[in-house]
């Protein structure tokens, strides 16, 4: 049908008219006819500067003709932490990306994906005017920033050669230093800095000496060195290799407690895991309905192309109503849509307030899921065709001074003969007897349960008073009534109860859906309170209401290659440096309860939470529990993104405080600013890994990222290009670290093969990926053609076996392997199911005594204002009268924290004035465009107003990704030679300049939620003026 | 601290949008239906815009677009209707491609025209910069790129579509809102868009004929909508706003 033509054949280019002259005589040329007049601007004079098309496709045949110049690879944007598969465009001759595109195999961009059958030719042909509907229906796409960040690879402030500070900390003047100089000067110590001695990572990796003398519980010096990651962008198995198993460190962290841990940490409180946190998100395709609290479809969030385009469709073409509960209306409400996308302001760190107010309303109008509630094992669940179950039957001990308060009661207690030990896995919980009047609990069976108990158990030690864990949340539920919870959030009665009742009229199709936005000082009860939600109605595990990810499939541990363990490995011990155990373990607890007083501890602690970022910089510049003496930063960047942090860097520059900091960054951020050392690192699409996705895919998914262009940084000596993985195999060998070398890597024989270049780990790591199970077929000389893996098949040839390397092309071939989409769901049921039961009454967080307070929080969801360390009230240290308005920061769609090199990003949208709500802005006389100053307890930022109707009451919202001094906002001084800074990449404020310090801890430490350690960016109190 | 209100303010004034009416017989384009020559059109679904700008972002990228320029953008507004919550609607922005073009006959040395499939183009060879069609178009969608001192605009991704691909803003479109095909073929997903769909185009009132159409337009801009443009700026400070393109 489309006949090629070219319309301009005809029109003859005039012949060259050599290089026009300056001045006038070019002027006249202009005028006369355009620039391009009497040059050929390429054969076709219509389209302006555009690039040559990368391939052609008959749009009848499907046949795809390369163009030669270009080369077309699927591997992964790190744009974001969704990790996209994406397909991206390479000017072959200038080693030059052009433009990415999505991999269509990917259901990260695409949906529905293609099968994985598919060759890498018809992978292209879906895409264009041949596939099917015309191309629409296997679009794959990128966002705005996934087309943009190709521009961080030319960035001209990347760092490209090993740097070492020049006079002190975060100076911003550099030299440059060779690699080997890098590593020497790391690894050996000595006076680095003419500042005196520094120990180097040799002298520091002593795993004999205590990391505190009197506290064996830290483990050896070996846990000074601490490790502070970004996020996996699917390398982090390579690091945790050289850190715990090779060097002998525990200290390991990443960015979840200043991103969106409180969310992770509550979802985790219900899922029964506090350290993988493990979340369900909607089946967006098939819900009804959906509460968006503390998240934005399509505005933000991960999976974010993923969401935002199942959710368009959905309420477009589908079924879906949502409503989005946000202090700022963005863009996940769609006006277009009408009554299908609703917005429902809230105020700032209160979602607990509206989440407990319709917990309570479905328990006085019995609209929870009594069939699922009642269900008190695996066994009755499934008895009952139920896909999960819950505790809510438990009985849990309430007697205060019991010594197992908050734990459930077990067979044990009551004197049952049991297998196992007791309180194990095969210590069976308790339920009501239903045989009228209470006669005692009886172990939970394959049956439903009583669902509310309040009463006494007889145990073997006497009576103690027990409660189900339901009932412990209708109690708690109960504590406040309907106003009171409306006047906390700020959203009337009669909306708590609408969005209730709407909420429980879908059966198991509705759900409710958070993640960063719990970033408050409640944000961990609030966040449990709105999955607990989803529990009430017993949607987890069916199609159409809540869903965990299907997982990948693991590149480390597979059946040709184990990269997971080696001879000789150490075992890295010792509590955490971000105090995430029980104080109870420490030697300061036992020193303390010996001297009469257990509690306080000296800082807190957070048995029921991950590692922790936002924590490890209050232990970094206080010294507590322990002092570090070296720490790496690695593509991570806490000094922009803990708010209030600003507080405690003149510390973090101090090197009597940290005495050696190493960043490994392809940039200068504001972390690595105060590092003492850089090495260089690669970006995106020059760099290897494998990720999975966090959630929203039901199927098995692992994304394959590999060099598709030739990686920038200089080599070093041997000709290596310098990056993570050549410095860590550098510093091991000459440590002679275990785990690297010529014999580091066993396959499923035991030979072991060698661990010199990252090629080494990642090809294998691909033959794994593409082993698991039914292997994948052969990569095609064609698929590695048209996919450009040519690129890389020398090293897939030399580093594998002759049967492996195929496989693994394919891999890379395709941009990882992907499960198909009929693998979604078994009938109405998802395939990949959450098996372990959801908590309505969680035993370690019921149990728990805050360390500074030796008090207790409720083990269920509930609503409590913020407090600080100590237990007082924010609200109490700093009064709403004087205090009157909150500061919440709100994702971008475009910028984040790391994006805003991207230069065409700031094309769009350059700055990020402050966004005030009608009513605030009228009572200050304050306009669009005004210059206003916020004020907290924590810092002044002064920048431009908008005023808006999409904004809660007393409330002010600064969207996140501006106001930098890094990546090259200030000047950057190396070798002499100064770059200045660019004022587009400081445009804007930063919410986190006003982030707070808790001024109830006596040791530093910014203010963060209770139980789950996170920061604190929603809901700070503040103070507004014109200025 | 660096947002100046200067640039601020200026990016504020710059969105221009004109009221949007139901189109009767969308798809009748000035090509006759059911001929075997492709008649390019786009239908935008705005209801399943994301406002997320990769159209915009992929548009500079394959089309090396100038600094202070859009050949497409989406403008993001908050629409305020009296008695309603406050409203967030994407509204995609590009050439029109009109079947009547008002920029085409102001061209003095017949650089604009009508391609064979509909596209309006620029021919770069003949074009002497004189920006009369920019002042001509009502959407705003041409410029004068300071690199090639010509006019410029969308092309509908001529070389792409000429190759057999999408436009360069529909293939990564993350929310399926734009659709491209031939308006000619009724079995097209476009067509078959129209059919399906009441749509809307931009400035009615103009009597362009544009083949670019959008669902669900009419129900936010019917003339009583107090409106309130992009609540972010556009341009940083430190670049020169020429004022000109979308």
């Amino acid at each position: 049908m489309t006949n090629r033509r070219n319309i301009l054949k005809g029109v003859a280019a005039a012949g060259a008219l050599g290089t026009f002259g300056a001045g006038y005589a070019e002027t006249v040329q202009k005028l006369a006819r355009g620039k391009w007049s009497g040059e050929k601007p390429r054969d076709e004079h219509v389209v302006g500067n555009s690039i040559p098309p990368e391939f052609s496709v008959d749009p009848e045949t499907g046949d795809v003709t390369l163009n030669p110049d270009q080369a077309m690879s699927y591997t992964m944007c790190i744009g974001c932490t969704t990790m996209c598969g994406v397909r991206v465009r390479v000017d072959k001759a200038k080693n030059k990306v052009l433009r990415v595109a999505g991999n269509p195999y990917s259901p990260m961009s695409t949906d529905p994906f293609i099968p994985y059958e598919s060759s890498v030719a018809e992978s292209f042909a879906a895409m264009a005017q041949a596939g099917p509907g015309q191309g629409l229906t296997r679009r794959s796409t990128a966002c705005g920033r996934g087309n943009a960040v190709l521009e961080q690879v030319d960035n001209p402030r990347r760092v490209l050669k090993p740097l070492k500070r020049v006079g002190p900390r975060g100076s911003g003047q550099w030299q440059t230093i060779s690699f080997e100089q890098l590593v020497e000067e790391v690894t050996e110590g000595g006076d680095l800095f003419g500042e005196g001695p520094v120990a180097g990572l040799r002298e520091i990796r002593d795993l004999d000496a205590p990391a505190l003398e009197g506290a064996p519980e830290f483990g050896s010096r070996a846990n000074h060195l601490v490790w502070m990651n970004c996020v996996d962008d699917g390398r982090d198995n390579f690091v945790l290799r050289w850190l715990k198993q090779s060097y002998g460190s525990n200290n390991f962290t990443r960015h979840g407690a200043y991103c969106g841990g409180a969310y992770r940490s509550g979802s985790g409180a219900m899922f029964g895991d506090f350290k993988a946190m493990p979340h369900a998100k909607p089946d967006f395709t098939n819900v009804e309905f959906v509460i968006f609290a503390g998240t934005a479809p399509g505005n933000a969030g991960n999976p974010f192309k993923r969401i935002g385009n199942l959710v368009a469709k959905a309420r477009a073409d589908g079924d879906l109503s949502y409503v989005v509960v946000d202090p700022i209306l963005n863009n996940a409400q769609n006006g277009p849509s009408g009554a299908r996308a609703r917005w429902l302001a809230i105020k700032p760190g209160t979602d607990g307030a509206m989440a407990m107010a319709m917990i309570r309303w479905m328990f006085e109008n019995d609209r929870y899921d009594a069939k699922y509630l009642a269900q008190p094992s695996k066994a009755a669940a499934e008895a009952a065709g139920e896909m999960s179950w819950s505790n809510a039957t438990h009985l849990v001990i309430v007697e205060p001074d019991h010594p197992r308060f908050g734990h459930c009661l077990r067979g044990s207690d009551m004197g049952l003969s049991i297998e196992g030990e007791a309180y194990s896995e095969t210590d069976p919980f308790m339920i009501s007897s239903d045989t009228g009047p209470v006669t005692g609990p009886v172990p939970a069976g394959a049956s439903a349960a009583p669902l509310f108990f309040d009463g006494v158990a007889e145990t073997q030690n006497g009576p103690v008073a027990v409660k189900t864990a339901l009932t412990l949340l209708r109690e708690e539920a109960m504590s406040q009534d309907m106003e009171a919870y409306a006047k906390d959030c700020g959203i009337p009665v009669e909306k708590l109860t609408d969005l209730a009742r709407e909420f429980t009229s879908h059966g198991r199709k509705a759900a409710v859906s958070s993640h960063g936005g719990m970033m408050n000082g409640s944000g961990f009860y609030n966040a449990y309170a709105l999955m607990m939600l989803n529990t009430l109605i017993g949607n987890l595990n069916w199609k159409g209401g809540t869903m965990i990810a299907g997982g990948g499939f693991p590149e480390n541990k597979g059946p040709a290659y184990d990269l997971a363990s080696f001879p000789g490995a150490v075992q890295a011990k010792g509590l955490p440096f971000g105090r995430n155990v029980p104080y109870e373990k420490t030697s300061e607890f036992k020193a303390k309860k010996a001297a009469g007083a257990a509690y306080p501890a000296d800082a807190p602690w957070y048995p029921n939470a991950p590692g922790l970022a936002t924590e490890w910089m209050s232990s970094l510049v206080t010294g507590y529990p322990y002092k570090a003496e070296a720490l790496i930063f690695r593509n991570t960047n806490p000094i922009y993104g803990v708010p209030g942090v600003a507080h405690l860097v003149d510390e973090m520059k101090d090197p009597a405080v940290v005495p050696l900091i190493i960043s490994i960054d392809p940039f200068i951020n504001e972390s690595t600013a105060i590092s003492d050392y850089i090495v260089p690192d690669s970006v995106m699409y020059e760099t290897w890994g494998f990720t999975k996705p966090w959630g929203g895919v039901a199927t098995k998914a692992t994304c394959a990222r590999w060099p598709v262009i030739e990686p920038k940084m200089d080599p070093n000596a041997e000709g290596e290009r310098v990056g993570m993985e050549t410095f860590l195999i550098a510093v091991a060998k000459r440590m002679g670290l275990p785990g690297f070398g010529d014999a580091a890597i066993p396959d499923a024989e035991g030979t072991l093969h060698p661990l010199n270049r990252a090629e080494d780990w990642y090809l294998r790591g691909a033959v794994n990926v593409a082993m698991i199970g039914a292997p994948v077929s052969d990569a095609s000389d064609e698929d590695i053609a048209l996919s450009n893996v040519a690129r890389i098949a020398d090293d897939l040839k030399a580093t594998l076996k002759p049967e492996e390397w195929r496989k693994a092309a394919t891999i890379f071939a395709k941009g990882g392997r992907y499960e198909n989409i009929e693998r979604s769901y078994q009938g109405d049921k998802a395939t990949y199911a959450f098996n372990p039961p959801m908590l309505v009454w969680n035993e370690g967080l019921g149990s728990f005594r805050r360390a500074t307070t030796g008090t207790r929080l409720p083990g269920t969801p509930a609503w409590r204002a913020p407090e600080f360390a100590d237990g007082s009230k924010v609200s109490d240290h700093y009064p709403r009268e004087d205090w009157p308005i909150q500061v919440i920061s709100f994702k971008s769609p475009l910028q984040n924290s790391y994006s805003v090199g991207a230069k065409s990003l700031l094309r769009i949208v350059a700055s990020n004035p402050v966004n005030i709500g009608r009513d605030l802005a009228a009572a200050h006389g304050i306009q669009t465009g005004d210059m206003i100053r916020l004020t907290t307890p924590g810092g002044t930022l002064e920048s431009v107003a908008v005023v808006r109707a999409g904004v809660a009451p007393d409330t002010v919202a600064i969207e996140h990704g501006f106001g930098h001094r890094g990546f090259g906002a200030e000047d950057i001084t190396i070798d002499g030679a100064t770059m200045p800074g660019d004022p587009r990449l400081a445009a804007g404020v930063l919410l986190n300049d006003l982030g707070m310090l808790d001024p109830t801890r006596a040791k530093a430490g910014v203010w963060v939620d209770p139980v789950s350690g996170t920061a604190v960016r929603h809901g700070l109190p503040a103070r507004i003026e014109r200025i | 601290m660096d947002t100046t209100r200067r640039g601020f303010l200026g990016a504020i004034g710059q969105v221009t949008i004109g009221a949007a009416a139901s189109v009767a017989g969308a798809g009748q384009s000035a090509s006759a239906e059911g001929t075997d020559v492709p008649h390019w059109g786009m239908v935008v679904d705005l209801r399943k815009c994301i406002g997320c700008q990769a159209c915009t972002v992929a548009c500079i990228m394959e089309n090396a677009v100038p600094e202070d320029a859009f050949r497409t953008h989406v403008s993001v507004y908050e629409l305020v209707k009296e008695g309603q919550d406050p409203a967030m609607v994407m509204l995609p922005r590009l050439c029109n491609h009109c079947d009547d073009p008002p920029c085409l006959p102001v061209c003095p040395v017949e650089a604009t025209f009508k391609a064979e499939n509909g596209e309006v183009l620029v021919d770069a060879s003949k074009c002497v910069g004189c920006a009369y069609c920019v002042q001509a178009c009502p959407y705003d969608a041409r410029f004068i790129n300071h690199e090639t001192q010509v006019a410029d605009k969308c092309t509908f991704c001529f070389h792409r579509t000429q190759a057999g691909l999408l436009p360069a803003c529909v293939e990564t479109c993350v929310g399926g809102a734009r659709n491209f095909g031939d308006l000619n073929d009724p079995e097209s997903e476009v067509s078959k868009m129209l059919r399906d769909n009441e749509v809307s185009v931009l400035r009615p009132e103009m009597h362009t004929n544009p083949n670019v159409y959008y669902i669900g337009l009419d129900d936010v801009l019917d003339g009583r909508v107090a409106g309130e443009a992009a609540y972010h700026p556009e341009m940083a400070d430190a670049v020169q706003h020429h004022g000109e393109g979308l």
